[in-house]
């Protein structure tokens, strides 16, 4: 199976000496591509920062990561910029939009930035598909927080990106909003072929997903293939449970 | 006691956001700080200076012409030397001294060049007497012995790199005298610029006076134990009354009271552009404030929601603008005495000498900066002040930002509209006022009422004009230019007030240029009309000595030389009314000189024999006519019986209202020793000797470098160049109030970059670069900044074309705006722009991308 993304003995380790904190602990991953994946974890346990890494927002200490076939690891910030505008996707858990422009700008917005012209059939499908088409000439504050995520995922949908990387998207939303952004999500990895990788700790939301990893302190400890919600749930009583006894 | 606290470590936690206003409240203070201590130096150093000059009682006589001390005759008025026997005579005087000072003279070295002061201040010349080792001693050489021989003070000495045995040339009325230099005398306190040459008793008499046996004043020395006040009553005793006598403090005060003038008028034009400079840091407090708020609005929800009273919330915002005010004040207090000593320097380097020894911070100085600075930063954080205690505990719960308040924007703009409203139909009053000085009220309402009316609808106004100039300027920079228009657009009340503070200072810039071109544009419209004469000669200090007269007659190529001279008379109209403000005498070229044209009679007319002309507004005052008789009581001279010849037209610049005789008519009047001296000179060249003669005539002046001659051409632009110079000295002025609205803009742009610290989080992960974050940034500053930039110049555009309306009556009649200067105004205002953004973009440029996003 095709590779999007993969890291390589990645370390990323805070301060030095006594007061070392290693979040990420030689972490080998490959992300496939046309894939749904959910990374999860308890707080702490490095999930953030791998995907911080993976997304180019942060440096690694050691390792490599590589984004398809180009290193990103070693990038200076004006190629970074470059490669998170131009290939990579972003959704973060709040303040996602911004509050200055309208939906339809907000969604352009990284194509605007990189001075490209968007593809006017491929923005209606994305619009469409989130269903947006009647909100589209309005400011976030006048959109609910699920349209308001809805619209950020139309962003990173709207300029192809390779990857679509998903912090906690809906953490802020009640379930049904939630089990909607969600949806769309699995729908544009299933029909767009999009590749998606989603930090949650929300084992509903980890079960769109085609693959979950698991980490805890700074190393992937389990995967599970096209997971459910129980199985998640199952899995991760195990993990605190472990982790209380040692 | 916990609002205090809360305040102080506020305070203390914010103190970069603080800087800013810090600084504006800082400049301000110094400034007017700087303005004190300067004036009040000053006023010691001729303190010093009175105190010493002044003997224990003088005697001079009673009608010395205070003011111009004989400039008109060049001889100053004088007392027989009889006087000072009689005065010495007096019980109680210890010693008595004649002694001879004229400030009529010009003193040069032998290259020709004026030794004179370049500051404005006197050159003295007078004969050396025991009173003057009082204030002065002589370091080198001896006192002058013979007409021959002359002594200068140090300090003259010093700039001209003069040297015992140089030769000087004295210009004084009665001629000059050439000397060599045998001593140099050293002042014992500060002299700020004055020169001073001395001569022996008789050579000085001669000289300047024209006669020996006279004094210009007897300097009496008290006997010890007998008091000045009580010297001065038994001399006052032993003369007849004709003379006026002074104790040695009833004389420094006299001379003190015009220095403390001159220096007032200083002073108060100093403090009101720092006026100006607080006015400006108002916005940047109201604004620094505003945004403290706005940032804090969650934690004062949470205060409010715990239990704080709005008043508690009041107050603490209130007690850390008192702490401002005060940091600011007492830096700024420090700074004013730094700015003093810089003036000081300033003036040292223009030529005038003044000592730190003299420096004079008085306590009512910092008393008045510190209490200025903190009562206008509490009154500016007022407002801001009171919308945090309006905060709903509620807000604690809320996301951070407050609903625009759509109802408050239609109360003020209904107020700005009537204030601006208003405005314009003072100014517009004023434009068409019928009397100089109805208008000069309307202006002034005018100026105010629609100052204050632009700033209270600029919010309203930001949101269309920044729109204007978006779409002119940002276009070009696509998203990043939207995106800084839509930012600058996002608080309009903060662009605007942001705006507003550059629009004060630039309205002023706009209004004073366009009064400044229209004065050049007139008076150069108005020379070409009227003025014949090929050649003007201008006096700085020393009327015409005859001598330069003489010169300048001689001089080849010239058809004809008109003397002009102003001449202290009393006027009585046929309708019994008195005028006392004088009369021209000029030879009858001055009418081929001065094209004027007459409501009735000729002009030549009246350069015959006891005729005259008057001025057409004088004459309908008085209902005068042609043929009426006025009565002309000459200073010093006869009273004549004048027949009016002609009625000049008053609508012009030139010699408006002036009353033309000839020279014959007032010598027939006046003894010939109180004729005056010219004050101007023309002359006209010979049919296409026009070059040739002005040549010559610069040739025939070099000995007296007081005297400037010009022709049409130079003296435009001499005119210029002076109008030019005082408008570069207020500019100068201004950029005071300039600079702090420009710390208001990075103000501005400093704490919106802190405010928005997650939208550039979010943009700089979505993929903008560092340099397109920089661009947005700096895009915002130059709409903000033209905003401002835009407002001003119209505003000033607008004062300085209705008051050039309403000065037309006083002849200035030409409009000019300089767009030269306005459009590099605007021009140079999208530089302050981009300049005010760099520290600002420099650090949004650096913000951490994951420290910006995890900001809650």
């Amino acid at each position: 199976m095709a590779v999007a993304a993969r890291a390589r003995q990645v370390v990323k380790a805070y301060g030095s000496g006594e007061t070392r904190v290693v979040a990420l602990d030689h972490v080998d991953v490959d992300i496939a591509r046309g894939q749904f994946t959910a990374i999860m974890g308890p707080s702490g346990s490095g999930k953030s920062t791998l995907m911080h890494c993976l997304a180019g927002l942060d440096t690694v200490t050691s390792g490599q990561i590589y984004l398809d076939e180009t290193e990103i690891t070693g990038l200076k910030d004006k190629k970074l910029t470059q490669l998170r505008r131009d290939r990579i996707g972003f959704i973060f858990q709040a303040f996602n939009l911004l509050p200055t422009l309208n939906a339809l700008e907000n969604i352009t917005l990284p194509m605007d930035i990189a001075g490209r012209k968007p593809d006017k059939a491929w923005l209606g499908r994305v619009v469409d598909t989130v269903g947006l088409s009647d909100r589209l000439k309005h400011r976030p504050t006048q959109l609910s927080g699920g349209q308001q995520q809805r619209v950020a995922v139309a962003r990173a949908l709207a300029a192809r990106p390779e990857i679509i990387f998903g912090d906690e998207p809906t953490g802020n939303l009640d379930s049904r909003a939630g089990a909607e952004v969600l949806s769309f999500l699995r729908r544009s990895v299933d029909e767009l072929g999009q590749t998606i990788v989603m930090v949650t700790h929300d084992p509903v939301a980890a079960s769109y997903a085609d693959r979950v990893l698991y980490l805890a302190d700074g190393r992937i400890v389990d995967e599970m293939y096209k997971p459910t919600a129980e199985a998640v749930l199952d899995r991760m009583k195990d993990f605190d449970a472990r982790g209380r006894t040692s | 006691m916990t609002v205090v606290k809360t305040s102080l470590r506020n305070f203390f936690a914010h103190k970069g956001r603080m800087a800013l206003s810090a600084v504006a409240v800082l400049l301000s203070v110094a400034f007017v700080c700087g303005t004190l201590v300067f004036t009040d130096t000053m006023n010691t150093t001729f303190d010093k200076l009175f105190a010493v000059t002044s003997s224990d009682v003088s005697v001079s006589p009673k009608d010395s012409e205070d003011e111009d001390d004989g400039a008109g005759t060049g001889r100053p008025a004088s007392l027989p030397a009889s006087v000072v026997e009689q005065v010495a005579s007096v019980e109680g005087v210890e010693k008595a001294e004649g002694a001879v000072t004229s400030m009529s003279v010009t003193v040069v070295d032998a290259d020709n060049k004026n030794m004179g002061s370049s500051t404005g201040a006197p050159t003295l010349a007078g004969n050396w007497t025991e009173n003057d080792l009082r204030s002065m001693e002589i370091t080198s050489g001896h006192a002058p012995r013979g007409p021959t021989e002359v002594m200068v003070d140090a300090d003259t000495a010093d700039k001209h790199d003069l040297k015992l045995g140089d030769e000087l040339r004295t210009i004084a009325a009665t001629g000059d005298i050439r000397a060599k230099i045998v001593g140099i005398a050293s002042w014992k306190v500060t002299n700020p610029g004055a020169a001073v040459v001395y001569f022996d008793t008789e050579t000085s008499q001669r000289a300047l006076l024209g006669a020996t046996g006279r004094f210009t004043q007897v300097s009496v020395t008290a006997e010890d134990g007998v008091s000045d006040a009580r010297l001065k009553q038994d001399v006052a005793q032993a003369l007849d009354g004709s003379y006026k006598i002074q104790t040695a403090k009833e004389s420094a005060d006299e001379n003190r009271k015009d220095v403390g003038e001159f220096m007032d008028i200083i002073k108060y034009a100093m403090l009101g552009f720092a006026g100006i400079a607080f006015l400006v840091g108002i916005f940047l407090i109201i604004n620094t404030f505003s945004m403290l708020v706005a940032q804090r609005t969650r934690e004062i929800g949470l205060m409010r929601a715990i239990g704080s009273s709005r008043r508690q919330v009041n107050r603490s915002v209130l007690v850390e603008a008192l702490l401002l005010g005060f940091v600011g004040s007492v830096l700024g207090v420090g700074a004013g005495v730094g700015i003093a000593i810089g003036l000081m320097k300033l003036m040292s380097m223009a030529g005038m000498s003044l000592s730190t020894d003299d420096l004079t911070v008085k306590t009512t100085t910092p008393v008045v900066g510190l209490i200025l600075g903190v009562v206008v930063t509490v009154l500016a954080a007022y407002l801001p002040a009171r919308r945090a205690g309006k905060v709903s505990p509620m807000a604690a719960l809320r996301d951070a930002g407050t609903p625009a308040d759509g109802r408050a924007g239609r109360v003020r703009g209904l107020i700005g509209l009537v204030l601006t409203g208003g405005g314009a139909a003072a100014l517009y009053a004023a434009a068409t006022a019928d009397k100089a000085s109805d208008g000069a009220l309307m202006l002034g309402g005018g100026v105010v009422l629609s100052l204050i009316g632009f700033v209270v609808i600029g919010p309203l106004l930001a949101g269309g004009v920044v729109r204007v100039i978006s779409a002119v300027l940002l276009r070009a920079f696509g998203p990043v230019g939207r995106m800084a228009e839509r930012n600058a657009l996002r608080n309009p009340r903060r662009t605007g007030a942001t705006g507003a503070a550059l629009m004060i200072g630039l309205a002023l810039v706009a209004c004073l240029s366009v009064v400044g071109s229209s004065m050049v544009a007139s008076a150069t419209s108005e020379l070409d009309k009227s003025v014949g004469a090929d050649f003007i000669v201008l006096s700085q200090q020393q009327p015409i000595v005859p001598q330069a007269e003489k010169a300048m007659e001689d001089s080849p190529g010239l058809a004809h030389v008109t003397h002009y001279k102003s001449v202290d008379a009393t006027l009585t109209s046929p309708d019994g009314k008195t005028d006392d403000s004088g009369v021209t005498a000029a030879d009858p070229t001055y009418a081929e000189d001065l094209r004027r044209t007459t409501t009735e009679g000729t002009l030549s007319a009246a350069y015959g024999k006891d005729a005259m002309s008057v001025g057409s507004d004088y004459a309908k005052k008085h209902g005068v006519h042609v043929g009426d008789t006025i009565t002309v009581a000459f200073k010093g001279g006869e009273t004549a019986k004048l027949k009016v010849a002609a009625i000049t037209d008053d609508d012009t610049a030139i010699d408006q209202g002036a009353r033309y005789l000839s020279i014959d008519t007032l010598r027939s009047y006046l003894p010939a020793d109180r004729v005056p001296q010219n004050v101007i000179m023309f002359a006209k060249a010979e049919d296409g000797k026009q070059d040739a003669a002005y040549a010559a005539l610069k040739k025939a002046l070099d000995p007296y470098p007081q005297y400037q001659v010009r022709d049409q051409t130079d003296y435009k632009e001499e005119l210029k160049d002076q109008i030019g110079q005082l408008l570069n000295m207020v500019y100068g002025l201004l950029a005071l109030a300039i600079i702090v609205a420009v710390l208001g803009v990075v103000n501005t742009l400093a704490l919106s970059v802190v405010e928005r610290t997650r939208e550039i989080g979010l943009l700089r992960a979505i993929g903008l670069s560092r340099r397109q974050l920089r661009r947005m940034i700096r895009m915002e500053s130059v709409v903000i900044a033209l905003f401002g930039a835009l407002l001003g110049l119209g505003l000033g555009m607008g004062w300085g074309a209705t008051a050039q309306r309403l000065l037309a009556l006083e002849g200035l009649d030409v409009l000019d705006i300089p767009w030269a200067t306005i459009g590099g105004v605007f021009v140079g205002s999208a530089f302050v722009g981009l300049f005010a953004a760099l520290v600002p973009a420099f650090r949004a440029g650096r913000m951490n991308v994951l420290n910006a996003i995890a900001t809650e």
